[in-house]
């Protein structure tokens, strides 16, 4: 049984609604209410997706986030949806394409282009983009938060495990708490939310095109919150495009969000906090995590996470990588080597591993394209995951009045995104509405509280980083 | 002590790196071309790929026919696949005064030797099934145009010039020319001098101001045009479809994606790459207008680069009057990669003191002193 949809749960209750069915390729899949196209697919063991448009290779979905495009399909006749952030639904057609699928048989009908004017668009509904309209809204500005997800709280939505940090920001509530109170929050602050909404581009001056359900909205705003989050890093290796092969991310998506479970046996490649807390998660699910893998000296994560792995009877072998991927249609082990100090394999290693899905956990980078489409200045920063835009201390870009939040702006974590989304929301309303004390107030704690995180002996390196990238002074212009 | 070189080349687009191949293939090396940022950054690596003989004016039309052929065998030479796709270019006219002046014009072409057809709009159907003729009123066609990827033309050149021995420099700024009376004695750059005698000017949208470095005025004057790229889908188009009517024109690449781009007659003169609102409504508007189908196809990326336009859209070739040895490479408006083997080809004959293998005289900058233009009428984008 490759995959099954999770029954039972430590943490997690899945209330599935009322089932319903839609078309696969002639066949009837059942669905429930909020499944995703793949989830529901995925769930009745489909592995492949699409293929690749050359050698015709197999593809699975990589990201389950609409960001990476392995999983497109033809839907209701129309190619190249994303089927990981499209909602099944009754009576949907659904069939796999090639990578190159014929032009479409069928005319859509024209939806009228509609204009808007308003004040702040948070574009990403995570913890950073989140905050930061809470903040704006409850200080009273004209909020619009966009976000391609038909649920709102990014990625702390398929985060089961209790937050550190501070208790401000929610330390010691589960990350799928923090991310239901915060979208609450955000109703509640009268944030106009616009979810299944995926932002398209950035015009001269300050405009947004969003694809909102098929029509094409053009939101003319005063400011702009850029507050997308991040993608997940890929690896070199033999094999490497077989489906079975996931980011941690996307498993845990599967898992958490869509309560489906990836498959039996899990190899993990990289023992940061995103690999120890997903395998943890894994074996939450029922799931066998087989080895965790470290290519580094050391584990990467905190220790309480490694700690939690090992005592589960977990192997987490340091200085060791994938080879390559065993399998033609789908994964059926994997070889993995040691690795010597420069991080050279060493010969006569080489052993395998009995697995059915690899877990690729080896970071992330800022995603931020629009910001560079918006004219912003960027800099690579390694140690703020890539590259990342120029910032002032209070987060707004060389572009006036376009701020940035949480890991767009540079790879760290959840309640630093929080504190920034406050920050940068309350730096742009004071920029918009003008100032007070209470976004004063707000500004302080949030850099105070910034400043804190980053004093933490994992804080160091994101620190380095932000020197890079922050200049002096107000904005430019 | 300052740098020497025999022949100063501004921009490293198709015609800076062409002319410094042709160069380099005549066995002439001293040559350094300079362009402020990657080759192919401008209009070479932005362009829709269009190679079209079907032109107005005999001058355009000679040009292309030759280039064309050029084109067939040139990835051959440079040892590089270039994508090009011969699926013609299928032109059509949606007024009474379109189909005079096409009629006119196929009959220039063919007395070039142009095998252009003038077609109804059933049989522009033929061509192209999903195309909505309602309001087409006839077309011309002709099977040898197509489309060409136009970076690795671009890095091909470059590659074969350095391997003869040509100096390309990527990100270096010309920041000056130094005359002596008519004579040209060096380039300034913000890495440098280099002394030369000689200097051509393929600076594209950039060309008025290089020109104006060595005080010549020239007539041209950049213009932003907007292009965008598609989804891939399976083969369905084979040529290019184009409407001076729209101003729009669109074709299938060979990985599948569709190319095109539509003019905004309001634009307004200057250096300006952005992409621009008014052009996604514009072209999606338009597409679905030609082919309905396309109201289910996402754009997947919009850009935008220059058109070096002079008056009558005719390029500015040769030499120029104010300043011995500055050699105009400009002007294209829109249309230089399509005609850029034969240009490049006659431009470093001219640089060599040989006898043009085509006479360019009618296509210098002097033509604009007072006399009636011929204008080139099929521009498009």
């Amino acid at each position: 049984m490759p995959a099954k949809r999770i029954s039972e749960h430590p943490v997690l209750e899945f209330q599935r609604g009322e089932k319903f069915f839609f078309d696969f390729e002639g066949k009837k899949i059942p669905a429930y209410p909020g499944d995703t196209i793949a989830a529901a697919l995925y769930a009745q063991g489909l592995q492949k997706f699409t293929e690749s448009k050359l050698l015709k290779r197999p593809r699975g979905f990589f990201c389950a986030i609409g960001k990476c495009s392995s999983c497109i399909m033809r839907v209701n006749g129309v190619p190249h949806v994303r089927s990981c952030i499209t909602l099944a639904e009754e009576g949907m057609k659904v069939e796999r394409q090639s990578a190159m699928p014929d032009f479409p048989d069928v005319a859509l009908p024209c939806t009228p282009v509609n204009e808007h004017k308003i004040e702040i668009a948070v574009i990403g509904g995570g913890p950073a983009g989140l905050s930061a309209a809470i903040v704006a809204a409850n200080n009273g500005a004209d909020v619009h938060l966009f976000d391609e997800n038909a649920n709102l709280g990014g990625q702390l939505v398929k985060q089961t495990h209790q937050f550190f940090g501070r208790y401000e920001e929610h330390a010691g509530t589960r990350g799928v708490d923090i991310g239901k109170a915060l979208a609450e929050e955000a109703h509640e602050a009268g944030v106009k939310i616009h979810s299944d909404s995926t932002v398209l581009g950035y015009y001269p001056e300050m405009t947004v095109t969003v694809d909102s359900s098929n029509s094409l909205e053009i939101y003319r705003c005063k400011g702009i919150v850029y507050a997308t989050g991040a993608t997940e890093n890929f690896l070199a290796f033999e094999n490497n495009d077989l489906p079975g092969i996931y980011g941690a991310g996307g498993v845990q998506t599967l898992m958490n969000e869509y309560g489906v479970t990836p498959g039996d046996k899990v190899l993990m490649i990289g023992a940061g906090n995103v690999g120890l807390i997903v395998s943890y998660q894994l074996i939450q699910a029922g799931v066998e995590v087989v080895e965790v893998l470290e290519a580094l000296p050391k584990v990467g994560g905190y220790q309480v996470h490694a700690s939690k792995l090992r005592r589960a009877g977990v192997p987490i072998s340091t200085r060791h990588s994938i080879i390559k991927a065993i399998g033609t249609e789908k994964v059926e082990g994997a070889v993995v080597q040691g690795l010597d100090d420069d991080w050279k394999p060493i010969d006569g290693t080489e052993r395998t591993v009995e697995c059915d899905i690899i877990c690729i956990a080896v970071g992330l980078q800022p995603d931020n394209h629009f910001l560079r489409l918006a004219g912003c200045e960027t800099k690579h920063v390694p140690e703020l995951g890539g590259i990342v835009p120029l910032r002032n201390e209070y987060l707004e870009t060389t572009v006036s009045n376009l701020f940035i939040a949480g890991d767009s702006a540079g790879i760290e974590e959840a309640t630093v995104a929080i504190l920034e989304g406050k920050l940068a929301g309350a730096a742009i309303t004071e920029k918009i509405k003008g100032p007070s004390s209470e976004l004063t107030t707000i500004k302080e704690k949030a850099i105070l509280g910034i400043n804190d995180m980053r004093e933490g002996p994992y804080g160091k390196r994101s620190k380095k980083g932000v020197n890079l990238c922050t200049f002096e002074g107000g904005c430019i212009g | 002590m300052n740098e020497k070189a025999g022949v100063v080349i501004i921009g490293g687009g198709i015609n800076g790196v062409g002319i410094a191949y042709n160069l380099a293939k005549k066995g002439y090396t001293d040559v350094v071309v300079l362009e402020k940022d990657y080759l192919g950054s401008g209009a070479s690596g932005r362009n829709g790929g269009g190679i079209r003989q079907q032109w107005s004016t005999r001058e355009n039309i000679e040009l292309a026919i030759e280039s064309t052929k050029m084109f067939e065998k040139l990835h051959e030479e440079l040892d590089t696949e270039f994508e090009f796709i011969q699926g013609g270019y299928l032109v059509l006219a949606f007024t009474d005064e379109e189909i005079t002046q096409f009629k006119k014009n196929v009959k220039l072409q063919n007395e070039l030797g142009l095998n252009s057809v003038y077609i109804s709009p059933e049989e522009a159907k033929e061509i192209v099934p999903k195309l909505n003729i309602l309001k087409v009123k006839g077309a011309t066609f002709n099977g040898t145009d197509g489309i060409i990827y136009p970076f690795p033309v671009v890095y091909g050149y470059a590659r074969a010039a350095r391997k003869m021995g040509v100096d390309i420099r990527e990100h270096t700024t010309v920041t000056d020319i130094v005359t002596d009376g008519k004579e040209i004695t060096a380039v300034k750059t913000d890495k440098g001098i280099i002394e030369t005698d000689t200097v051509v000017n393929a600076a594209g949208g950039w060309s008025t101001e290089i020109a104006k470095m060595a005080g010549v005025e020239l007539p041209n004057r950049p213009y932003r045009h907007e292009i965008m790229v598609t989804e891939p889908f399976a083969h369905f188009l084979d040529p290019m479809i184009i409407s001076f009517h729209h101003g729009i024109y669109f074709n299938q690449a060979a990985h599948g994606n569709i190319v095109g781009g539509i003019g905004n007659p309001k634009e307004y003169p200057g250096i300006n790459q952005r992409a621009s609102l008014w052009f996604l409504r514009t072209m999606a508007k338009t597409l679905v207008e030609f082919i309905p189908n396309f109201s289910a196809v996402n754009m997947i990326r919009q850009w935008a680069g220059l058109y070096d336009t002079t008056p009558d859209a005719q390029p500015i070739l040769g030499e120029v009057p104010e300043v011995d040895r500055f050699f105009q490479v400009n002007g294209f408006s829109g249309h230089g990669f399509m005609v850029s083997p034969v240009v490049d080809k006659v431009t470093a004959e001219l640089i060599l003191g040989e006898t043009p293998s085509m006479n360019i005289d009618r296509l210098k900058v002097t033509r604009f002193e007072g006399m009636d233009l011929e204008k080139e009428y099929s521009v498009v984008g």
